[in-house]
C-alpha cells in the first residue's frame, strides 16, 4: 500500500506545514532581531493578528463550500463604526444587536446567492460597495471615540492573557469551535460536501441553499467579532483608520494556513497560524530593517510562496 | 482512387479496460461512399471503438489505415487531419458562436482564415457556406448556432465532420454516433436525406438504436456484441429479426429468473399518474409495490432517465401526479423525497452519485446521519462502526473506510453508493439509473445482489438496466419507453419471460 501511505504522508505535510512555517519565521526573524521573541514581541503580534484571524475565519468557512465573501471585512468594519456610535447609550447590550445585524446581513448574502445564483465573487462584491457606503454614512466620514462605556470593549484588547490580549484568544476560541463544526457535527460535513462536489451533495439531499446562508451568517458573525477587536483595540473606529483594510489579509490568512481557494478544504486552527503569519510579515519586514519602499513586494513575494508551501495538491487527482 | 478503395481498415483492434475486453479483435474495411450501419446493444463495444476511430482512445493492439496509410491517433486533431469526423450523442457546438465559428473550430488547418489572430470574417463565412452548400443544407453562416433548431444544430454538426482540407484529396469519413435518437420524426426524416447526400463525397458509419432506420439509411450493416464484430452484411441481404438475433447474446437469450413473485396488496411504495414533462416525457402511469423490482427499459432518448429524476425530486414535473404509500405529494423535491424513504443511484456516478474527495465512511453517512443516533453531532467512532458494518456487509475493497472515495475501483464505489442509502431505517423505493455502468461481472453481481436484498427487505425498486437481459434477469416487471411515452409493460411474475426480440421492437 504504497501510494495511500504516500498520500498520507503528505496529508500530514499539508495539517502541519501553516504551524511550520510561522516557526519558521519567528525563527528566523528572532535571529535577527531578538526583541521580538520577547512578550513585547508576542503582545504586537497576536493584536495585529486579532482581527485578521476573525476575518480570515469566516473567509475559510464561506472558501470551504466553495464560494467566497469579499464583503466580510466591510461588515467588521460597519459593525465597528456602529458599535462605536452605540455604545455610549447603550452599554453592552448594543454589541449583541450589532453581532445579530451584522449575522443577518451575512445571511441575506447567503440567501441571494442560494437562490438567485449569483455568483458569490460578484454578489458580495457588489454588498461589498453597499456596505462601505453604509459604514461612511453612518460615521460621517470622521472618527468615532468611544466617549463612555469604553471600559467595557477595550478591555477585550488591554486584558492580556500570556501576553497576548483577549481579541487574539477570542479568535482562536472561534477557530476551535470552527473546527468542530466542520469535524463533528452534521453540519459541517453538509458545508464541506457542498464545497468538494455540490452536485453530488445535492442528489444526496443535503440542503444546500440552507448551507449557503448559514455559511455565509457565520462569516457575517465572525466580521462582526472583527470589528469588536478593532474597537477594543483602537478605541475608536473609522472607515480609513485601523481595520479598514482587512479583506485582502483575510483571505492570504485562510490561504496561508491550508484553505482551499476551490472548496472543500480548510482547518480553521491551522487559519490561527495562518492569521499569525500574515500579520507578522509586516512587522518582520520592519525588524529585518527593509525600506518601506520594499516592504509591498517582500510581502508578495512571501505570500506566494507561503501559499505553494501550504495548498495542499491532492485534491486534483480527486475530482475532475 | 477507385469506388472499391478501403477509405477505413481495421485489423485486429483490441481494447481493455481492466479485466473487460471492450473491443475484442476487431476488422472491419469501409469503401469510399458507403454508408456502414454499426449496432449492438449498450456495452457491446461500439462507443469505444468510435472512441479509437475518432482519437479519443488509443487501442492496445491491431492497426489503422486510412486511404491504404497506416495512421496512428495520438489525440482527436490527429483523426480530423486524417479526415475522420465525428458527430457525437450529445452536441458538442458552441452554441453563442456562429454557425461558420462552430464550422471553423475543428479545423485545425486555417489557411488564413485569421491573421495575427484576427478574424477574417468574409473568408471564414465564404468557406463555411461552401461546405454548408456541399452537403446541401440551407443555412446561413452567420445565424448564432443557439437560435437554430435541434435538427439544423446536428447538420452544423455534420457540416463541421465533413470539412476536412478538400485540397489534401482525402475522403472524409462521418461517424454519427446516435444522431436520431433524441429527433423527432419529421427531423428524422430530413437527416436521413442528408445522409443520403453525403455519400456522394464521404463514407459513413451510422450509429441508432433504431432498426428500421439502419436499413433504411445503410448499405452495410456490422453488428457488434461484447466487443466482437460478430456480423457484416449488405443490407439487402438482412431483415430486422436477423439484426436482432445477432444482436443478442447466445449465452443470456434464456435468462433465468431465480425469484418471481405475486403482486403485493396494500398501497404501492410509489404510483405515478399521467406524469408528464415537455419534451422528455408524456403520461406515464404505473406503480412500484414494496418488494418489487420493475425495469425501465428504452433506448438513451426514451425520456426514461428524466422520469427517474423526476420521481426523485431531482427535476420538475409538468402534469400528473406522484403518490408515496398512497399519498399524493406536493413541492416534491429531493429532500422530501429522501424523506419519504426514496432512495436514487445516479448514473453519472463521480459527479451526482457521489462525493469523491469524502472518505468512504463519510459518504456512508452522507445522507442518513440519523442511523448514527447522534442528532447533529457525528461521533467519528459510530461513523467508523457504521461504515465498517457495511463494508463488511457489501465487502468493498480495499477495507479501508478512511480512503477518499475517488480511490475505489468504480464497482466499490458503488457499493458505498449504495451503502449510503441502504443505512435508511425505511427504504421505501429504489430508483437506479444505470446500476452496472462500467462494472464489471463480478462486481455486478454484488451490486445485483444488494438491489436484490434491499428488495426482499421491503423496498420498491425502480431500474434503469444498461441491457434488456439485466432487466430479464433482476425484474418483477418490465416498462418500456419509447419516444417518451410507455409503449408496453410485461408482468414477468404474470405472463412469464417475454421475447427479447419482441421488447426490442417495442423500444423502437
Amino acid at each position: 500500500m504504497n501510494l495511500p501511505a504516500k498520500l498520507r504522508e503528505m496529508a500530514s505535510w499539508h495539517t502541519m506545514s501553516p504551524l511550520l512555517v510561522f516557526l519558521a519565521m519567528l525563527l528566523t526573524v528572532s535571529v535577527l532581531n531578538s526583541a521580538y521573541l520577547g512578550p513585547l514581541g508576542i503582545s504586537i503580534v497576536t493584536a495585529s493578528a486579532a482581527p485578521i484571524l476573525l476575518v480570515a475565519l469566516g473567509q475559510a468557512m464561506v472558501l470551504n463550500i466553495g464560494s467566497i465573501d469579499l464583503s466580510n471585512a466591510a461588515i467588521s468594519l460597519l459593525g465597528s463604526i456602529l458599535l462605536a456610535l452605540a455604545l455610549p447609550s447603550l452599554g453592552i447590550g448594543s454589541l449583541l444587536a450589532i453581532l445579530l445585524l451584522l449575522t443577518l446581513i451575512g445571511a441575506i448574502n447567503g440567501a441571494i446567492v442560494a437562490y438567485t445564483q449569483v455568483p458569490s465573487f460578484a454578489l458580495t462584491l457588489g454588498t461589498l460597495g453597499i456596505l462601505q457606503t453604509a459604514a461612511l454614512v453612518a460615521s460621517g466620514a470622521e472618527t468615532i471615540y468611544v466617549s463612555e462605556n469604553r471600559e467595557l470593549v477595550t478591555m477585550f484588547y488591554t486584558y492580556k492573557l500570556a501576553n497576548a490580549p483577549l481579541t487574539f484568544w477570542i479568535g482562536v476560541a472561534v477557530a476551535v469551535l470552527y473546527w468542530f463544526v466542520l469535524r463533528f457535527t452534521v453540519l459541517g460535513q453538509n458545508m464541506t460536501a457542498v464545497g468538494k462536489n455540490e452536485t453530488g451533495a445535492i442528489f444526496s439531499a443535503v440542503p444546500n441553499r440552507l448551507v449557503k446562508i448559514v455559511t455565509f451568517a457565520i462569516s457575517g458573525f465572525t466580521g462582526g467579532l472583527a470589528g469588536l477587536s478593532i474597537v477594543a483595540q483602537a478605541g475608536s473606529a473609522s472607515t480609513s483608520g485601523l481595520g479598514s483594510n482587512l479583506l485582502l489579509p483575510g483571505i492570504a490568512a485562510a490561504l496561508v494556513g491550508g484553505t482551499s481557494i476551490s472548496g472543500g478544504l480548510t482547518n480553521p486552527i491551522n487559519v490561527v497560524f495562518g492569521a499569525l503569519t500574515v500579520a507578522f510579515v509586516p512587522i518582520a519586514i520592519q525588524a529585518i530593517g527593509a525600506g518601506a519602499e520594499a516592504q509591498s513586494l517582500v510581502y508578495g513575494i512571501f505570500i506566494i510562496l507561503v501559499v505553494a508551501l501550504t495548498t495542499a495538491r491532492t485534491r486534483d487527482a480527486v475530482i475532475k | 482512387m477507385t469506388d472499391h478503395h478501403a477509405v477505413l481498415k481495421l485489423t485486429d483492434i483490441s481494447r481493455s479496460f481492466g479485466t473487460i475486453k471492450a473491443v475484442n479483435s476487431v476488422s472491419l474495411e469501409i469503401r469510399r461512399g458507403e454508408v456502414v450501419g454499426l449496432v449492438g446493444e449498450n456495452g457491446a463495444g461500439k462507443s469505444t471503438l468510435l472512441k479509437i476511430l475518432a482519437g479519443i482512445e488509443r487501442p492496445d493492439s491491431g492497426q489503422i489505415e486510412i486511404n491504404g496509410k497506416r495512421v496512428n491517433f495520438r489525440g482527436p486533431n490527429d483523426a480530423f487531419k486524417a479526415g475522420v469526423g465525428v458527430v457525437h450523442q450529445e452536441q458538442s457546438l458552441f452554441t453563442n458562436l456562429t454557425v461558420a465559428e462552430n464550422i471553423d473550430k475543428q479545423n485545425s488547418n486555417r489557411r488564413g482564415l485569421s491573421r495575427f489572430g484576427i478574424q477574417h470574417w468574409s473568408r471564414l463565412n465564404r468557406e463555411a457556406a461552401a461546405v454548408l452548400d456541399k452537403i446541401g443544407v440551407k443555412l446561413s453562416p452567420k445565424a448564432i448556432v443557439g437560435d437554430l433548431s435541434f435538427v439544423d444544430r446536428q447538420m452544423v454538426e455534420i457540416a463541421r465532420a465533413v470539412c476536412v482540407d478538400p485540397g489534401a484529396g482525402v475522403t472524409p469519413l462521418v461517424i454519427l454516433d446516435e444522431p436520431t435518437a433524441v429527433l423527432e420524426q419529421a427531423e428524422t426524416e430530413v437527416l436521413e436525406r442528408e445522409i443520403r447526400n453525403l455519400r456522394r463525397f464521404a463514407s459513413v458509419i451510422f450509429v441508432s438504436h433504431r432498426l428500421d432506420e439502419i436499413l433504411r439509411i445503410c448499405d452495410r450493416v456490422v453488428v457488434m456484441r461484447s466487443g466482437k464484430l460478430v456480423s457484416d452484411r449488405l443490407t439487402r441481404d438482412i431483415t430486422k429479426d436477423d439484426l436482432f438475433i445477432s444482436m443478442v447474446d447466445d449465452v443470456a437469450i434464456a435468462p433465468h429468473r431465480s425469484r418471481s413473485r405475486p403482486r403485493a396488496s396494500g398501497n404501492p411504495a410509489i404510483s405515478v399518474r399521467g406524469l408528464s414533462r415537455k419534451g422528455r416525457f408524456k403520461d406515464i402511469s404505473f406503480s412500484a409495490h414494496r418488494g418489487r423490482i420493475v425495469a425501465l427499459v428504452g433506448t438513451n432518448g426514451s425520456g426514461r432517465g428524466a422520469l427517474a429524476r423526476s420521481l426523485f425530486g431531482a427535476e420538475a414535473h409538468d402534469r400528473g401526479t406522484i403518490e408515496v404509500n398512497g399519498k399524493p405529494v406536493s413541492g416534491w423535491s429531493i429532500g422530501r423525497a429522501v424523506a419519504a424513504g426514496l432512495a436514487y443511484v445516479p448514473a453519472e456516478r463521480k459527479t451526482e452519485g457521489m462525493i469523491g474527495g469524502f472518505s468512504a465512511a463519510r459518504n456512508v453517512a452522507l445522507v442518513h446521519h440519523d442511523a448514527l443516533k447522534t442528532g447533529h453531532f457525528l461521533s467519528p467512532g459510530r461513523l467508523a462502526r457504521l461504515a465498517q458494518t457495511w463494508f463488511d456487509r457489501l465487502d468493498v475493497k480495499p477495507n479501508n473506510i478512511d480512503l477518499p472515495l475517488s480511490q475505489f475501483s468504480g464497482g466499490n464505489q458503488q457499493k458505498v453508493v449504495l451503502a449510503k442509502w441502504l443505512t435508511s431505517p425505511d427504504l421505501k423505493v429504489l430508483i437506479l439509473d444505470h446500476p452496472l455502468r462500467g462494472l464489471d461481472v463480478g462486481a455486478s453481481q454484488a451490486v445485483n445482489h444488494q438491489i436484490r436484498r434491499a428488495c426482499d427487505e421491503g423496498a420498491a425498486v425502480i431500474m434503469i438496466p444498461d441491457t434488456i437481459e439485466e432487466a430479464l434477469e433482476m425484474a418483477d416487471e418490465i416498462l418500456v419507453m419509447r419516444d417518451g411515452e410507455l409503449s408496453a409493460r410485461h408482468d414477468l411474475t404474470v405472463q412469464g419471460t417475454p421475447a427479447i426480440q419482441d421488447i426490442m421492437a417495442e423500444m423502437v
